[in-house]
């Protein structure tokens, strides 16, 4: 498959990425290059390897073979760990705390100044859209809320890089549109965001989609490469296409 | 595991003690086959409730054997004196006074203290036959540790051992078990946290909660029971929150076994029953039957029971605890080890 943006400067660099339980092969030598300022999405049905994929980059799983780069550096990551952030496609929050002390916990792991997380709290808050649920147990919201916690808990140190594993699951449509509409303030200020999603009609606002099928890319470009390159009008119908041909 | 559970509970419970380790002191004159003590020892090595370590037969060896008690070498130091068999003859005339031996013993341990006074009327009784009712010969015991000592007193520090490292393995393990299922752990180890922070966190707040136990525990005993604390309560304390960091560690390396909560739950009888039957909490180590007990050595809450009679009932200090305290802290230092290796490896 060829690389997209070989010449660009990486933000994230994956060659021959493996992933191997027993017999299974989870991610099957996957190359990547995914520049800074970029929004990627990954997309393919359950199982395709994007989850472990994410997990390997931010070195939760060790790699049976290959090697990752974030930031320039191997992973698993320790100099620049501060400058990542992580989303599980758990739920992945502690329901014994608030929304606030949840943010706050977070804060304190990457030890942010209280000024800095005040502020970041404030505007993450309105983003998520539970500023009002502020001082709510966690336990006490609904499982979409919760996932919206958790997506802030991932980005209230600022990090350059980002993991996104389904961030919008649970999410209503409306809060969907504010959620995009602040990923690409973040990519408009030199984040990277890598996320992965089901929904198709969002991976179009992707800079670049990278369309994952049983452990492999069977696809990767713009979202209107692709649609061109396999004559479709929707992401859907090229990754079935895409799917088609890799099956033959 | 039911079957575990009840083959430990089948051996151990109701054992009787044995092999409770005495030394001997036998200054009696009488010639060996006229002798009554010499009749008396041969009596109790046919029986394997006392374990006769060694015979003094000179003077020093009062000395000698008593420090072997203070220090808790031996359970006890049984004496004879010079005019013993002498003293037997002239009582079973019916002078009225009767022999003595003497019985200096670690009373730490009623069940013990008693076992071996239960043991010398026995081989009283086998030697003299029908003389025995005219009781010519009488035992007087000297307690050096805990007189007064009530059965409460040796289960109290064993109860809060016990108390400790329950609360201490379940919540770690549970805990554990449900930050690696809900992905918390996850989210934590791709923040600039290392395993190690992690683990050592998790020890301290749960060696804590152990320790907070403990301290209801201790304060219940002393307001409601008057258990007695011959040494000092924060030293048995500090025994305790070692015990509570080392098994919070055994419970997050368990953990790393156990899916979900479910099945973490069923480490419990696996950890609870050999600690509750062989670890000496409600009975001593003689009591466990000699092919389990090598299994006791093996168990940090035996080292923990120990270290806190020794200072609740003997007052020893931190000089007389010391192994157990090192043994324990090396468990400590060893499952957070394990634990942090193992969260490293997970990756």
């Amino acid at each position: 498959m060829k690389r997209v943006l070989e010449a660009e400067e990486n933000a994230i660099r994956a060659h021959a990425l493996r992933k191997e339980y027993d017999a299974l092969v989870a991610v099957d030598d996957l190359d990547l290059g995914i520049s800074k300022g970029m929004l990627y999405g990954m997309i393919g049905p359950n199982g395709s390897g994007k989850t472990t994929t994410i997990k390997m980059l931010v070195g939760l799983l060790r790699a049976t073979s290959g090697e990752a780069y974030i930031l320039g550096e191997k992973t698993p990551i320790k100099k620049n760990i501060a400058r990542i952030g992580y989303m599980p496609q758990e739920m992945a929050v502690y329901t014994d705390l608030t929304v606030h002390e949840s943010l706050e916990l977070f804060a304190e792991l990457y030890s942010i100044d209280d000024e800095v997380f005040a502020k970041r709290e404030e505007n993450l808050l309105k983003v998520i859209d539970l500023a009002e649920r502020r001082d709510s147990l966690v336990s006490q919201l609904s499982g979409g809320m919760k996932h919206r916690v958790s997506l802030a808990c991932s980005l209230i140190h600022d990090p350059d890089v980002m993991f996104l594993d389904e961030p919008t699951v649970g999410v209503d449509p409306e809060l969907r549109v504010g959620f995009w509409k602040y990923f690409a303030e973040l990519k408009a200020s030199g984040k990277t965001v890598v996320l992965t999603t089901h929904y198709m009609d969002e991976a179009v606002r992707c800079d670049i989609v990278g369309m994952m099928r049983m452990g492999s890319l069977i696809g990767e470009g713009t979202p209107k490469d692709l649609m061109a390159s396999t004559a479709t009008s929707d992401l859907e119908s090229a990754f079935m296409a895409l799917s088609k041909k890799v099956s033959a | 595991m039911p079957l575990l559970m009840i083959t430990i509970f089948g051996y151990t419970f109701g054992g009787s003690v044995k092999n409770v380790d005495v030394y001997v002191v036998n200054l009696d004159q009488a010639p060996q086959n006229e002798s009554i003590s010499a009749a008396i020892i041969s009596n109790l090595q046919s029986r394997d409730t006392l374990n006769i370590v060694r015979i003094y037969t000179t003077a020093d060896g009062v000395a000698r054997a008593t420090d072997k008690v203070q220090d808790a070498d031996i359970w006890a130091a049984i004496i004879f004196n010079e005019t013993f068999t002498q003293d037997v003859a002239t009582a079973s005339g019916g002078s009225g006074q009767p022999a003595m031996i003497g019985m200096t013993v670690d009373g730490t341990n009623p069940n013990i203290v008693s076992s071996i006074s239960n043991e010398l009327l026995t081989a009283i009784r086998a030697v003299l036959g029908q003389r025995a009712f005219l009781a010519p010969i009488a035992v007087a015991p000297n307690l050096i540790y805990g007189e007064d000592a009530r059965f409460i007193d040796f289960f109290a520090p064993g109860v809060m051992g016990l108390a400790a490292m329950m609360v201490t393995f379940m919540l770690s393990i549970i805990s554990f078990v449900h930050e690696r299922s809900a992905s918390t752990l996850d989210r934590l180890l791709s923040t600039p946290v290392t395993e190690g922070e992690i683990v050592t966190g998790y020890a301290l707040a749960f060696g804590l909660v152990g320790l907070v136990q403990s301290c209801v525990i201790i304060g219940a005993a002393i307001i409601l029971f008057d258990v007695m604390i011959a040494g000092n309560v924060l030293l048995a304390l500090l025994v305790i929150f070692i015990l509570g960091v080392g098994n919070q560690g055994l419970g997050f390396v368990l953990s790393s076994i156990a899916k979900n909560e479910f099945q973490a739950i069923q480490f419990l009888p696996l950890i609870l029953f050999p600690s509750l039957l062989l670890s000496g909490v409600f009975w001593p180590l003689e009591a466990v039957p000699s092919l389990l007990r090598p299994v006791s050595y093996f168990i940090p809450l035996t080292y923990a029971v120990e270290g806190m009679r020794s200072v609740m009932i003997r007052g020893w200090s931190v000089d007389g605890i010391w192994l157990e305290l090192l043994i324990l802290t090396a468990f400590a230092i060893a499952m957070l080890v394990l634990s942090t290796l193992g969260l490293k490896r997970r990756r």
